[in-house]
């Protein structure tokens, strides 16, 4: 369901207020109140030291919305692509290039900060556009293409990096980067709020912005909801399909700078299954892998309530296996609120 | 007199606050087809669904040969001797006819290898008991939509034997696949089988059914011998007399909005079964409503998607012209810049975004339009939903719901509001009352001839032949894609039917 509500807008036209399906109001705002749920269990669960719940202590909920944004920034872009119905996997690849091509840049590269950047975010735009352009122009499945995406980009990575990390020492002077780049790693506003968040709090505004007010925005909904149908009404598919593309191909550079920055070197081989833990964000975040329908509210949520669950079963030397086992059922059980709801809705089979 | 075979009585079926039911007595014979009428939410779907173990009634009974039965469940109804064939047949394209006959029931070898020898044969003498050469090895989607049906027969009648519930067989059916149909169901009937035959379209009423029972508003409106006159049935049907299913015709007819002369597509690329216009010269005017008729082949649907750039790739030949300018229509882009708007013919497949709300079903042609700058304006597209639900009274009266909850006539009115938003100077048609009943399809004529007398020229192309007569100003027949004749709306069917089957009338 779109975020947009009509009928508060439309006036006399609503004369019959239909009952709302609570179930349909909990699946809406499912990653929220997920959000919720975990927060609260976090409180109850969370290890005490002296007293203090460790799970609110501000180093903490740092540390857990800055070991989100990557995924979060991936999973924005992800959402604007499954709400057209189609998927990425090409975007952890993508973010260990990005990392790769970002740290040779400006170490070996001698490029500056503005520029590297630059080149980087443009570099993701044109990998994702051209994975939007095969699938469009050859009709072949999303999927596919960017399975093939994954493996060109990891490939690219490794014959830059030549396999090796590239390591980013700061300093002014050819094979140092600029100080500036190790803000990524920093936390702000009296070293509480992390860059690397900021990074991702703000794509996720615009975002927000680029989803539900424009028109682009309307076309991607649009595309998701019957391509078809998109298509007879004049909406130029082809053009927002790659254009979704070209959009999580940004994101994955994005991320990458991001990732390098935070870690002070590019690595070919990081990234490895984010694409799965941001669809994951995604579909928790109430987005439909069907198409047609998803909020980048949700997504967020869906992100940052994944982490948070980690972060919970991690304080409590929960083990990564059982950590594993806990996503998977989340996954679960927001596909299965959702398939109720489309059921009663008698929309699904 | 002995029990009836199967009967329904004071049948009660609420959901939430809603009565779908409210008190239904139906009785069904051995050996009977009893049409079972009704406009769309009369109730239908939900007697037949209490018949087939979807729902239980809230109160009264269902009897089998005089003996009270419940049903908790479609296993349970099987059991008693009752199939149901839904609309979607629940068949699988993918496996082949004797596969899907024994779905679920497969005959086996020792040692658990499924016996597909066995299975063929046995799917062979079914088909054959009902006189069906179709050959078990081949696959489901392989079949055509009448082969189909009849598999999904033959499937359910395996199942049970006494009672076949049947939702709208022949909605997708050509001509002679009905004719097969009906010959079909006339020997089912004549084992001593009854037949619930559920139906939209009142002109098969009498050559198949033996009674008829129209429901309205969760009823029985009555009861009636199948050769009731039609007006007989839509006033049970509607609860009124239609005597103005069709509005006047126009006056008079403005400037020429679409003219073609000696025109074809030539395709890119050859296609069996997509019939090209070649050699077409039709003219649609200001104010004019013009029908396509002609048989199945003929074309229709192919010139309107040729016009409307949806169709096949290829290129117009010849003199095209809309509103006097000479075009190419070499894509949808290019269709939209003339002024051109086309309404498809399936609304669920290519119509509508069925999970996304009606509002923004309505305002998807117009998008442009409410967005400057590129940014959605919420007052631009609050006006224009209003202006929608003002010119068509689509129901329930709320943008916010999914327009997949729509019964299939407000869907309809939504895919012809969304277009005539974009204020098309011409619009195309496909069937445009395809799944509609009667009472939308009154409201749709009024307004379609409405919006004709403010100068919008219309191009409708159907396969039902009272519409086009009823509706039209003038109907051009096509044979192998082009116009070989032409009438005045009014003109008798069969001097319709003569010109498209090619016999002088």
């Amino acid at each position: 369901m779109s975020e947009q509500k009509i009928s508060e807008a439309s006036g006399p036209v609503a004369a019959a207020p239909v009952r709302r399906d609570p179930l349909a109001l909990v699946v809406r705002f499912q990653s929220l109140i997920g959000l919720v749920v975990v927060a609260i269990g976090g409180i109850i669960f969370s290890p005490r030291r002296h007293g203090e719940i460790l799970f609110l202590n501000p180093d903490n909920i740092a540390n857990i919305v800055r070991a989100v944004s990557e995924t979060g920034i991936i999973a924005i872009g992800m959402t604007f692509v499954i709400i057209t119905a189609g998927i990425d996997l090409s975007v952890g690849a993508v973010l260990g290039l990005s990392s790769v091509v970002t740290a040779s840049m400006m170490i070996s590269g001698g490029f500056g900060l503005i520029p590297t950047i630059l080149a980087v975010l443009v570099m993701g735009i044109v990998f994702g556009a051209i994975q939007g352009t095969i699938s469009t122009r050859f009709r072949l499945e999303p999927f596919i293409v960017t399975l093939a995406g994954l493996q060109a980009a990891r490939g690219l990575a490794l014959v830059v990096s030549g396999n090796q990390y590239i390591n980013i020492s700061y300093g002014e002077g050819p094979g140092l980067a600029p100080p500036v780049f190790a803000v990524l790693g920093e936390r702000l506003f009296n070293n509480t709020v992390p860059v690397a968040t900021l990074v991702f709090v703000v794509f996720a505004a615009i975002a927000t912005i680029v989803l539900n007010t424009t028109r682009f925005g309307r076309y991607v909904f649009a595309v998701g909801g019957n391509e078809r149908a998109a298509r007879i009404s004049g909406v130029p598919v082809s053009m927002v399909k790659i254009s979704v593309y070209a959009i999580t191909g940004f994101a994955a550079a994005l991320a990458g700078i991001v990732h390098a920055g935070q870690f002070n070197f590019g690595s070919a081989n990081d990234g490895m299954g984010y694409e799965l833990t941001a669809i994951a964000a995604v579909v928790i975040g109430g987005t439909s892998l069907f198409g047609g329908a998803g909020s980048m509210v949700g997504t967020v949520a869906g992100t940052i309530m994944l982490g948070a669950l980690a972060n919970i079963l991690q304080l409590n030397n929960i083990t990564p296996a059982m950590q594993l086992l806990a996503t998977a059922a989340i996954i679960v059980l927001a596909a299965v609120l959702q398939s109720l709801v489309r059921r009663r809705e008698g929309l699904g089979r | 007199m002995s029990a009836p075979l199967l009967s329904v009585t004071g049948a009660v079926k609420r959901f939430g606050g809603v009565q779908a039911l409210r008190g239904v007595d139906f009785d069904l014979k051995a050996g009977e087809v009893h049409a079972l009428l009704g406009e769309n939410g009369a109730g239908k779907s939900t007697l037949m669904n209490l018949l087939s173990g979807v729902y239980t009634p809230d109160e009264g009974e269902i009897r089998i040969d005089g003996k009270p039965v419940t049903f908790n469940n479609p296993r349970e109804a099987q059991a008693a001797g009752i199939a149901t064939i839904f609309q979607e047949l629940d068949l699988v394209p993918s496996l082949d006819v004797a596969a899907n006959l024994f779905l679920g029931r497969e005959l086996m070898r020792p040692g658990g290898l499924l016996d597909v020898p066995a299975m063929r044969r046995e799917a062979k003498k079914r088909l054959e008991a009902i006189e069906l050469a179709i050959d078990p090895a081949r696959l489901v989607a392989d079949l055509s939509i009448g082969q189909r049906q009849v598999v999904a027969i033959v499937k359910a009648l395996s199942y049970a034997s006494r009672v076949l519930i049947m939702d709208e067989p022949t909605a997708a059916l050509t001509v002679g696949e009905v004719e097969r149909l009906f010959d079909i169901m006339r020997k089912l009937a004549a084992t001593g089988v009854g037949i619930v035959y559920i139906s939209h379209r009142l002109e098969e009423v009498p050559e198949i059914a033996d009674r008829v029972t129209v429901m309205r508003d969760g009823r029985v409106a009555g009861v009636t011998e199948p050769n009731a006159p039609q007006s007989e049935l839509v006033r049970l049907l509607v609860g009124r007399p239609l005597d103005e299913l069709y509005p006047q015709r126009a006056q008079s007819a403005g400037r020429t909005l679409l003219s073609l002369k000696d025109a074809s597509f030539r395709l890119a690329r050859e296609s069996a079964g997509w019939q090209p216009p070649s050699g077409i010269s039709l003219e649609v005017r200001a104010g004019e409503i013009v029908g396509l008729a002609g048989i199945m082949g003929a074309g229709r649907t192919e010139l309107l998607s040729a016009l409307y750039g949806t169709g096949l790739a290829g290129r117009w030949e010849g003199g095209v012209a809309v509103d006097g300018k000479p075009v190419k229509l070499s894509s949808i882009g290019a269709a939209r810049d003339a002024g051109i708007a086309f309404v498809t013919d399936d609304r669920r497949g290519s119509g509508l975004m069925l999970r996304m709300a009606v509002g923004l079903n309505l305002v998807m042609s117009v998008i442009r339009r409410i967005s400057p700058a590129g940014l959605m304006s919420a007052s631009r597209q609050a006006d224009a939903i209003k202006q929608s639900f003002g010119q068509f009274d689509i129901r329930p009266k709320n943008p916010d719901i999914a327009v997949g909850a729509l019964s299939g006539g407000n869907q309809q009115k939504v895919v012809l509001a969304k277009e005539i938003l974009g204020n098309p100077r011409l619009l195309l048609l496909d069937e445009p009352t395809r799944g509609v009943d009667v009472g939308a399809k009154g409201e749709i004529y009024a307004r379609l001839r409405q919006l004709a007398a403010q100068g919008l020229g219309i191009l409708v192309a159907s396969s039902e032949m009272p519409e086009l007569i009823g509706l039209c100003d003038r109907i051009v027949v096509l044979r192998q894609g082009r116009n070989v004749a032409e009438f005045i709306g009014g003109v008798d069917e069969h001097t319709v039917l003569a010109a498209a089957n090619g016999r002088e009338a």
